[in-house]
């Protein structure tokens, strides 16, 4: 089983001076797994990305891609790993085949198999429009896509990357991380984000990082039921069945009453009142609910149970960082 | 070694599609026509001499002053600032094979100004016009002294570049450092002793000189390529410096 392990690290540190960027971060990544690594912005995420793609060196731990070790054997490292920085910095002078070739020389592939490796990158990345062009001359989102394609260009086992989405408007954001799923599905990807939904769209699995710390890392699922509260979420029409209308103050006090409600938010609606209602994960308060609208001659127009965000756990684990950065007496 | 050369190619193309190599050798071109024509004691035409010596009195100043800094500025400086060095270099190649490959592209656009000079003693004494016998052989050592200086000068500007973000601070110290490494041999003429025997041996002039007379000196040789290998290690060791930092 060991030989799946893709990318591990073992108590990975990085300091600048005294400030403690990345702090004994641990974990692995498997074969054709694609994770979420986490955090708010300044919690190690980049350093720690920067050390598999060998382009830092730690301080302390061991950090291991592909069975082989970033300060033993960089070169090794480097050669099985597709890598797209922050803001995909490509040389903005290159045409975008050019830009490919180039990448490919570095990499040792010879032209027949650049021809076609070229071919399907150029396909999954959807680039065929804009392969004569320079690349100064494209969109944010055709520069990410280029840089995925020179990630892509030596089918490498791995890839990392570090805020792919961060530049890229909401149509560009879901293709792209629909090509992410077709080229995840046997490789190894190891995606940085602070964007929550992408994870939720991409990945099965999370890392979340804090302040140079893991401080959860698990299936999606294991993540979000690890705040112990589910969500329940109604809207009742300001209107009842029989036409008298209702008050809100009477919807909430008489939702409150049910047992197992923790908490009951309102949010803005027209016309109507919705409802956000926290409860413990062994509850399932819909029942209870509809009977009640059922009783009081409520019109129901909306009933729903999720488990909490992944975004309201992302919040609770990671919350100490802003307040560190609203709180003058730390400093 | 095949990484080198690629990394040289991309860079000697990103030259030549930016204004740099246009700016370096139709300025350098222009200047020595200028300097080789028209100005000390009347120009060429008023020695009456079958030399272009001239010519190797103008490019030692000319490529400490301005190509040498204006060809290495950029070389890692930018791509430190804009972030393309972190997609490079987290490409299979060591860092030496980067150092190496922009150094190789710098000598090669100065190789390129050096050939574009040769129209010179070409044009003057071989065709259209035969001015009379040129003596080649100093012509040939003002080459080799000139191609020598540059990359004592290039090395020197890459280290700049390597320390520095920025393409101007880049420029700035460098073209500092090889006018200061140039003029600090007229110094010698008016000091005398130990001090004075240092100084003549790092100038860039005096060691220049032997070169413009038809001269191949060995200790220049050595000099120079002393200064361009330290200055490689150095940018080396300081492109490294980021994983420790």
């Amino acid at each position: 089983m060991s030989s799946d392990v893709m990318i591990q690290t073992q108590d990975l540190s990085k300091s600048y001076g005294s400030f403690k960027a990345v702090d004994r971060i641990s974990f692995e990544v498997r074969r054709g797994e694609i994770v979420g690594f986490l955090g708010p912005n300044g919690a190690g995420k980049s350093t720690t990305m920067r050390i598999l793609t060998c382009y830092l060196a730690a301080t302390g731990g061991t950090a291991k891609v592909n069975g082989k070790d970033v300060f033993e054997d960089s070169l090794g490292v480097r050669q099985s790993l597709g890598y797209l920085p922050q803001r995909a910095p490509l040389y903005l002078d290159m045409g975008v085949l050019e830009y490919l070739r180039f990448a490919a020389d570095l990499r040792d592939i010879d032209a027949s198999t650049f021809k076609k490796r070229a071919r399907s990158v150029v396909e999954v990345c959807g680039l065929a429009q804009v392969l004569g062009k320079e690349i100064s001359e494209l969109s944010h989102g055709y520069r990410q896509r280029v840089g995925l394609a020179q990630a892509l260009i030596h089918d490498p086992p791995i890839l990392i990357l570090d805020e792919p989405t961060s530049d890229l408007d909401p149509n560009e954001k879901a293709e792209f991380l629909e090509y992410l799923k077709r080229i995840g599905q046997e490789r190894t990807v190891l995606l940085s984000t602070h964007n929550l939904n992408e994870v939720e769209a991409a990945c099965a699995r999370a890392i979340i990082v804090s302040r140079g710390r893991v401080v959860a890392d698990g299936p999606l699922a294991d993540i979000r039921a690890k705040s112990g509260a589910v969500r329940t979420t109604l809207t009742v029409s300001a209107q009842g069945l029989t036409g008298a209308s209702v008050s809100e103050a009477e919807v909430t006090s008489a939702i409150a009453a049910i047992a197992g409600v923790s908490k009951v938010d309102s949010l803005p609606s027209e016309g109507s009142y919705r409802l956000d209602l926290a409860s413990p994960q062994d509850v399932d308060l819909r029942a209870d609910l509809f009977r009640l609208a059922v009783q009081k001659g409520w019109l129901l127009l909306e009933l729903a149970r999720e488990a909490q965000a992944l975004e309201d756990v992302f919040r609770d684990l990671t919350l100490g960082d802003e307040r560190k950065n609203r709180d003058l007496t730390a400093a | 070694m095949n990484k080198v050369l690629t990394i040289a190619k991309r860079e000697l193309r990103s030259y030549f599609d930016s204004l740099v190599a246009y700016v370096v050798v139709g300025g350098s071109m222009l200047g020595l026509g200028v300097w080789f024509f028209l100005m000390q004691q009347g120009g060429f035409w008023q020695i009456d001499r079958a030399s272009v010596g001239r010519m190797f009195e103008f490019l030692p100043w000319t490529l400490s002053a301005m190509v040498l800094p204006l060809v290495t500025m950029r070389s890692l400086a930018e791509e430190k600032r804009t972030g393309t060095l972190e997609l490079l270099i987290t490409m299979p190649v060591t860092d030496a094979d980067v150092i190496l490959g922009k150094y190789l592209a710098a000598l090669g656009l100065v190789g390129v100004l050096l050939l574009a000079t040769l129209i010179y003693p070409i044009a003057l004494f071989v065709f259209p016009f035969h001015l009379g016998a040129l003596d080649w052989g100093p012509v040939f050592a003002g080459y080799l002294g000139t191609l020598l200086l540059a990359a004592a000068g290039l090395g020197v500007g890459l280290a700049f570049s390597a320390v520095s973000d920025s393409q101007i601070v880049a420029f700035f110290f460098t073209a500092v450092t090889l006018i200061f490494l140039h003029v600090v041999g007229n110094v010698v003429e008016l000091i005398k002793g130990p001090v004075a025997d240092v100084i003549s041996f790092v100038s860039f002039q005096t060691r220049f000189a032997p070169f413009a007379r038809g001269l191949v000196d060995l200790r220049a040789v050595v000099y120079f390529a002393s200064v361009a290998i330290l200055s490689l290690l150095f940018a080396f060791r300081s492109l490294e410096s980021r994983k420790w930092k």
